[in-house]
């Protein structure tokens, strides 16, 4: 009885008229319509907290950056400013008006095509004669043009050697030109007994002349010596970078002992090598961070052959045979500690042959003996091969010969081995001498300055480039992979890279090469540690599906229910508040 | 001044050696010229009874070295878990023929990654290069735009999939995406790519590439089968696509120059029990022409050198004797001014920017910086509604 009286006063209390009639007496409640609405309230209210916790952290990369940089770099490449400047210390009478555009022109004629790093030259001439002193050709600043009053030097050349001379130059260039003097390239044309063209370690050059009648032949060496030499580099289209992408290159100078027990030699390098070796590596230093290392090796045999020639009475190798002289599995000379996993080492290789084999000489297709007894291997590095005094006589001793490698004999590899570093660097080794005339000084640093300068350029703009296209690389592979984490180290690597590229750009506009060159190598570096972060491994990202399959088990169901049952509720709430309204209206017109 | 005649015929002598002096004595070539050879030769199986794998992969390790590649230019990833295996007859010793002539694990044999070290991500790392700073220069694939690279992957397989020691796999849009990325950089000049397992041909079907050629021991639907048992050893020793692929390799040396066509046309479906398919869309030499050592073997390019560079043993005696300064001008290097125009890409649009400029307010609002604390006041908050809704509602 109690239970019917309950559920009567249960279904009572529900709808007033709830057996088949649309009214209901009360208003309807409200209660499970507001727990099962807040119910889904929350559920939205905490959606943006669940898509915060869950997102993927991307450190922003300023794409838009970097594309219009590289843009802008491959329409209009780095031009470095070169101004060239030709001073005539004797009279000279031009046959046509204007001689600085006839030089430009000849310069230009020998223009091949544009490679990077090329110059984008100003030309003056100045005729600076004691009496007269005429100049003509546009500088880039007032301040570059030289200064009158160099007739004396003509007279201090006199009875000079080559190196006094170029010294007096020097002096000269930097009283005359001022603040340009690193950035001008000049040449001396003067009158004179003995005829020699000689070109300077410095930026210039002088040419002596018997007389300077015929304008267009001095006007076209003049060309020559700007447009090949100082332009260029006396090279065709060498273009090797033999730089890691770290900046750095490890020398890496071995001495192998071909058999140790027929001799067994050492060497002092750390002392000779260090000191011979160390302005070369100052002067290359925009260019890249090196270091040295050396090491001794025994049993290190060659793997080509060599066979016994009668003419020159010698083991000879063939310059057939020499790419399989290298024997990798024997020599081991990868073994640097210094040497970080993106570095470039450079091996330098002194090969001591054994008894049965020496002496031993490469010999030239011609038939001749090698002149340096060495080859290289671009991007690898060099070999010299090195014969033991009297070696041939030698093949009869029972004793091991213990010697150290004399200082001399050292000095003139390591003289083999500046030649090859030049080769390794696409310079030439040594100038070829057309005439007796014609003479190239050379450096102690091993690199002349406006080589160097043409280095700098060089290294500079394919730094650049690379690192551009580095750059837009890795924004292409961030953006094509949008749920890959990208850590905050790589945004400010990005950043750091972008910011030296661009100062290195403005830094060529102005002139400054090796500065330029130094924030290129940084720009490269960065750019490539950005890319090779061990954090962007694409197997390891979770795509979108990933991310549902992991969440929809939890919520899909869930909201189902939730949403079902709201969209339920409220219409359960106002059916039945129609109902009742329907009631009260049918109240009101009864009563 | 009358001109002298001898003088200008000198002069004019001179201007012919001054424009004869730019020819050169080395031969300057473009820079991506061939410049050496690496291989990757990967064994993706474990156990004992996939013997016949490690010894595919150890036998073409001795062939590229036998043709001159050297081991700081291989990578060779062996789960090496078959020599010192407690059911090998012969210990120390892995054979890939009955007869047992050749010692395949006798001397010289540098494993780089070994045992569990060959996984995907080692391999995917070693082809893009993403090492973490610490990894050593040997385990490093340090190849350039003038490398050919061979790499060889033997193992078990399936359509567009290759199985890595029984736990993972590798996905043939995985290696075609690692190969992309290498590309990008640069790191290869040409790339082939030997598969052996069944269903080779399918790993490498997604590769886009230039400059990539790849060949399988078997087509998509077709197995590739073991050559031979050793019942001494008592498991196959060797596949057979390997095996020919050894047998063409025993007659050449480093000399040679047998073509990469007379290679891939010397398998004989007959005797492979599979078809070898090759693709070469993406490659442009024609095939005949490639010598075989150019993948396999080792080329070194070299140029004699003529002369050393003369007077600087002069140069650098008369400069450190007579303590000459250089009077060169110093070099500035200007300071970057602050240039922090950063413009970021407001990518995020739409539903996701509404939302966190919400949770941007709320964290104003509420003076709470850290997000994970925002979620759990925000979690909180709605356990606490929840509650509260229920009480009223009872």
């Amino acid at each position: 009885m109690a239970d019917d009286t309950s559920a009567a006063a249960g279904t009572s209390t529900e709808t007033g008229a709830g057996t088949g009639s649309n009214l209901r007496t009360t208003k309807p409640g409200t209660k499970r319509l507001f727990l099962t609405v807040s119910v889904l309230i929350s559920f939205l209210l905490g959606a943006p907290f669940l898509l915060k916790s869950t997102e993927i952290h991307r450190s922003p990369l300023p794409s838009a950056a970097i594309s219009s940089l590289s843009d802008h770099l491959h329409s209009n490449p780095p031009s470095f400013p070169c101004h060239f400047q030709a001073i005539f210390l004797s009279p000279f009478k031009p046959s046509d008006s204007s001689l600085s555009l006839s030089v430009a022109e000849r310069i230009r004629a020998q223009l091949s095509a544009q490679s990077c790093g090329n110059c984008n030259f100003t030309v003056s001439v100045t005729v600076d004669s004691g009496s007269s002193c005429r100049d003509e050709g546009d500088a880039a600043s007032a301040a570059c043009l030289w200064e009158c009053g160099g007739g004396g030097l003509v007279d201090a050349i006199e009875g000079r050697d080559d190196q006094g001379i170029d010294e007096l130059l020097l002096s000269a260039v930097n009283e005359r030109t001022g603040g340009c003097a690193g950035r001008v390239y000049s040449v001396f044309v003067m009158e004179g007994r003995d005829e020699r063209v000689v070109i300077g370690k410095h930026r210039h050059a002088w040419m002596v002349l018997k007389d300077l009648d015929d304008s267009t032949s001095v006007v076209s060496m003049i060309g020559t010596v700007f447009g090949d030499y100082f332009m260029r580099g006396g090279v065709e289209k060498g273009e090797y970078i033999p730089v890691g992408s770290d900046g750095n290159v490890v020398l890496s100078f071995s001495l192998l002992n071909s058999n140790p027990s027929d001799w067994i030699y050492d060497w002092d390098f750390q002392r000779t090598g260090e000191v011979l070796l160390a302005p070369v590596l100052e002067a290359l230093a925009p260019v890249a961070n090196i270091t040295m290392e050396s090491q001794v090796l025994y049993h290190a045999p060659k793997s080509s052959i060599s066979y016994w020639d009668e003419k020159l009475e010698a083991y000879v190798v063939n310059t057939r045979d020499l790419p399989f002289f290298v024997n990798s599995n024997e020599w081991h000379l990868d073994t640097s500690l210094s040497a970080s996993g993106r570095s470039k080492v450079l091996q330098f290789v002194v090969y001591v042959p054994s008894a049965s084999e020496c002496p031993l000489y490469i010999r030239t297709p011609e038939g001749e003996m090698s002149k340096t007894n060495a080859f290289i291997s671009p991007m690898w590095g060099g070999v010299a091969i090195w014969n033991p005094p009297g070696c041939s006589m030698q093949s009869q001793g029972i004793h091991i010969v213990r010697d150290v490698l004399p200082p001399q004999e050292l000095e003139k590899i390591i003289e083999i081995f500046i030649g090859q570093l030049r080769l390794l660097f696409g310079l030439n080794s040594n100038y070829v001498e057309p005439s007796p005339i014609f003479k190239v000084l050379a450096s102690e640093k091993g690199f002349t300055n406006w080589e160097l300068d043409l280095l700098y350029r060089q290294h500079t703009c394919f730094n650049l480039l690379s690192s551009l296209s580095t750059l837009q690389s890795l924004s292409t592979l961030v953006e094509s992979l949008p749920r890959m984490i990208v850590m905050d180290e790589i945004g400010k690597q990005v950043e750091l890279s972008l910011e030296a590229a661009n100062l290195a750009e403005r830094n060529i506009s102005l002139g400054i090469n090796n500065a330029s060159a130094l924030s290129s190598i940084r720009a490269r570096a960065l750019a490539e540690d950005a890319f090779f972060h061990p954090s962007i491994m694409s197997i390891s990202y979770s795509s979108m599906e990933h991310y549902f399959a992991i969440y929809m088990p939890f919520f899909a169901p869930v909201s189902l229910h939730v949403l079902l049952a709201a969209v339920k509720e409220v219409k359960r709430y106002f059916a039945e508040r129609s109902k009742y309204l329907t009631f009260r209206a049918s109240k009101l017109k009864s009563s | 001044m009358a001109s002298d005649p001898k003088g200008s015929q000198l002069r004019r002598i001179l201007l012919i050696f001054f424009s004869l002096s730019i020819i050169l004595p080395l031969s300057s070539p473009s820079p991506t010229m061939h410049n050496n050879n690496w291989a990757v030769l990967v064994c993706t199986s474990r156990f004992w009874f996939n013997y016949r794998h490690m010894a595919n992969t150890l036998s073409l390790y001795r062939t590229v070295k036998r043709l001159g590649i050297p081991d700081e230019r291989i990578i060779l990833m062996l789960a090496d878990d078959m020599a010192c295996n407690a059911r090998n007859n012969y210990p120390a010793q892995v054979f890939n023929n009955e007869n047992h002539q050749l010692n395949l694990y006798g001397d010289n044999v540098e494993v780089d990654y070994r045992g569990y070290e060959v996984t995907v991500e080692n391999f995917l790392r070693v082809l893009t290069g993403r090492h973490e700073a610490s990894v050593p220069r040997s385990k490093r694939l340090l190849s350039d735009e003038g490398s050919h690279i061979l790499l060889y992957m033997t193992g078990h397989g399936g359509n567009e999939f290759l199985k890595f020691q029984d736990t993972e796999e590798l996905q043939s849009h995985d290696l075609a995406d690692a190969v992309k990325q290498m590309k990008e950089k640069n790191r290869f000049k040409e790339l082939l790519i030997m598969v052996d397992t069944c269903q080779a041909a399918t790993l490498f079907s997604q590769l886009q590439s230039p400059g990539v050629v790849a060949i399988g021991s078997s087509m998509k639907g077709e197995n590739s089968y073991s050559h031979h048992l050793d019942p001494d050893v008592g498991v196959s020793v060797v596949d057979r696509f390997t095996f020919y692929t050894l047998a063409f390799f025993e007659r050449l040396d480093m000399y040679s120059n047998a073509s990469l066509n007379s290679l891939f046309t010397s398998y004989d479906p007959t005797l492979l029990m599979s078809t070898a398919y090759y693709r070469t869309d993406l490659y442009e030499r024609p095939l005949n022409m490639v010598p075989v050592t150019n993948f396999f073997g080792s080329v070194m390019k070299t140029i004699p050198t003529d002369s050393a560079y003369p007077g600087f043993l002069v140069a650098h005696a008369s400069e450190y004797a007579t303590i000459s300064a250089e009077t060169e001008t110093a070099r500035v290097v200007l300071e970057d001014e602050a240039d922090h125009s950063k413009t970021y890409d407001q990518s995020e649009k739409g539903l996701q920017h509404i939302l966190d400029e919400w949770l941007k307010l709320l964290e104003g609002k509420l003076g709470v910086k850290d997000p994970e604390v925002l979620v759990a006041y925000g979690l909180g908050s709605m356990v606490l509604l929840l509650t509260i809704s229920t009480w009223l509602s009872s």
